[in-house]
């Protein structure tokens, strides 16, 4: 299992680095404060794992407020003991 | 399709692939957790049901260091402890919830009250006091420690800081405690007056009716105090207004009353206060007074003409002896007496029960085989006594 985890993991690698490697040209990008040209495969790539890292922290915030609420309600005798 | 919107598409397929592979990492380490709780708690019931107890504590205790959720499940088994008499584990339990360095501030009072309770259960009682003064002065869990500061006050006839507690007590929580403050200072008046302070007992008196305007132990003590200090007239006064501010204490006002009425050489009044009392209140003991006076000036027949009567509408065993005393001792008409005995008597036994349940104490007049309250077989047993069957 975990062989094909790391095959597959590598795959996506390999699959991204040619993908910058093709789309090498840059973009000019406006943001309001800064005015970068950035090469086009990278910010991509970038912006799906920035993607990936928020869908993480939205459920790793998600447990932790469910918690909280659950020690509440068993304090105040509302829950299950 | 656009392959444009494709790669708008990865955006979402990032971020819902983030999201499930951190719940399902979450998922994994709650239960590997999970099961060394559960493991933990099954090797303490384990030592629990061994009755190792002591084995038990320890693998508990160890529980609550890994696990703030175990805290309120440890205050519960404190209590539990304490409860079955186990009171030196119930305090190792509390105490060592009290050393845990993270422990919240509502906790920590909780355990602090729960080890104060288990001082008083061990009789440390200076213990205890001192842990539950400190809560009072903390302001935490204030009403349930000056309870508990009220008790250990009384239970020390400390009545002085007692009523102080009290007073404590009712500007905390709103609860009256002007019964209690009342009682504290009849407490303090009786003292005294043992002691030969008649004045201070007379100001513990009027602070008791400060706390509780027209308290009837107040009026009881006062009416005792004058009877003590040959003061027949003072004593009528404040026995008759115990009887206002209480009409259930006329078993107990009733006989220094009457000694008072006599020493006073008042009987006529007596009499009359009598006779208001017999309407007003449903007991016997105003009867048999009045009788015995009637007895005393009128001759046996008017007081068992008027027991007789009395004694139809309220009958009881002691109206019944005294009626067979003054039967005997003026004779009269033995047939018509002895029917009344009989009426009275078949009166007395009416709504008796003849069966009482030897499981639950359910009683009945007639026999069943199941008892029809707890159920049970045969358990329905002859009531034996003077009223049995």
């Amino acid at each position: 299992m975990r062989f094909l985890i790391a095959a597959v993991l590598l795959l996506f690698a390999l699959l991204g680095a040619a993908f910058a490697a093709l789309n090498g040209g840059s973009v000019h990008y406006d943001f309001l404060l800064a005015q970068p040209d950035l090469p086009k495969g990278v910010t991509l790539l970038a912006v799906l794992v920035l993607g990936w890292l928020l869908g993480g922290l939205s459920a790793w915030l998600g447990r932790g407020l469910s918690r909280v609420g659950g020690r509440n309600r068993r304090r105040d005798g509302n829950g299950p003991a | 399709m656009n392959p444009l919107l494709l790669l708008f598409l990865l955006l979402p397929v990032a971020f819902l692939s983030g999201w499930w592979s951190a719940r399902r990492a979450g998922v994994q380490r709650s239960a590997v957790r999970r099961d060394d709780l559960s493991s933990s708690y099954f090797r303490g019931l384990n030592y629990l049901l061994n009755e190792q107890p002591d084995k038990a504590i320890e693998e508990f205790l160890k529980l609550a260091e890994a696990n703030r959720d175990t805290l309120e499940t440890h205050l519960a088994l404190g209590n539990l402890f304490r409860r079955r008499g186990e009171v030196d584990r119930a305090i190792r339990v509390h105490q060592h919830l009290i050393a845990r360095p993270n422990l919240g501030e509502d906790l920590k009072t909780m355990a602090l009250l729960e080890l104060g309770e288990d001082y008083m259960r061990a009789g440390l009682l200076d213990r205890a006091e001192t842990l539950f003064a400190d809560l009072v002065a903390m302001n935490a869990q204030a009403p349930s420690a000056l309870r508990h500061l009220i008790a250990i006050c009384q239970h020390e006839r400390d009545w002085h800081k007692a009523i102080l507690y009290a007073r404590r007590l009712e500007e905390t929580s709103g609860e009256p405690q002007s019964l209690q403050i009342a009682h504290f200072y009849c407490e303090l008046a009786e003292r005294a007056h043992a002691h030969g302070a008649l004045q201070e007992a007379e100001e513990h008196l009027g602070q008791a009716f400060a706390a509780r305007p027209g308290f009837v132990r107040a009026w009881m003590l006062r009416g005792r105090f004058a009877a003590m200090a040959s003061d027949p007239a003072a004593a009528i006064s404040a026995y008759e207004q115990a009887l206002e501010a209480d009409l259930d204490y006329v078993p107990e006002i009733l006989p220094a009353l009457l000694d008072a009425y006599a020493r006073a050489q008042q009987m006529a009044r007596a009499e009359q206060v009598l006779g208001s009392i017999v309407a007003r209140y449903e007991g016997v003991s105003p009867v048999l007074a009045l009788a015995r006076i009637y007895a005393r000036r009128d001759g046996h027949t008017r007081a068992v003409g008027f027991l007789s009567g009395q004694l139809r509408q309220r009958p009881s065993v002691r109206g019944l002896v005294q009626l067979m005393d003054t039967t005997l001792e003026g004779a009269g008409d033995v047939e018509a007496n002895l029917r009344l005995l009989r009426d009275l008597t078949a009166a007395l036994l009416e709504g008796q029960a003849l069966y009482r349940c030897t499981h639950c104490g359910f009683g009945a007049r007639a026999h069943h085989w199941q008892c029809p309250s707890c159920k049970n077989w045969s358990s329905l047993r002859p009531v034996h006594g003077a009223t049995g069957a």
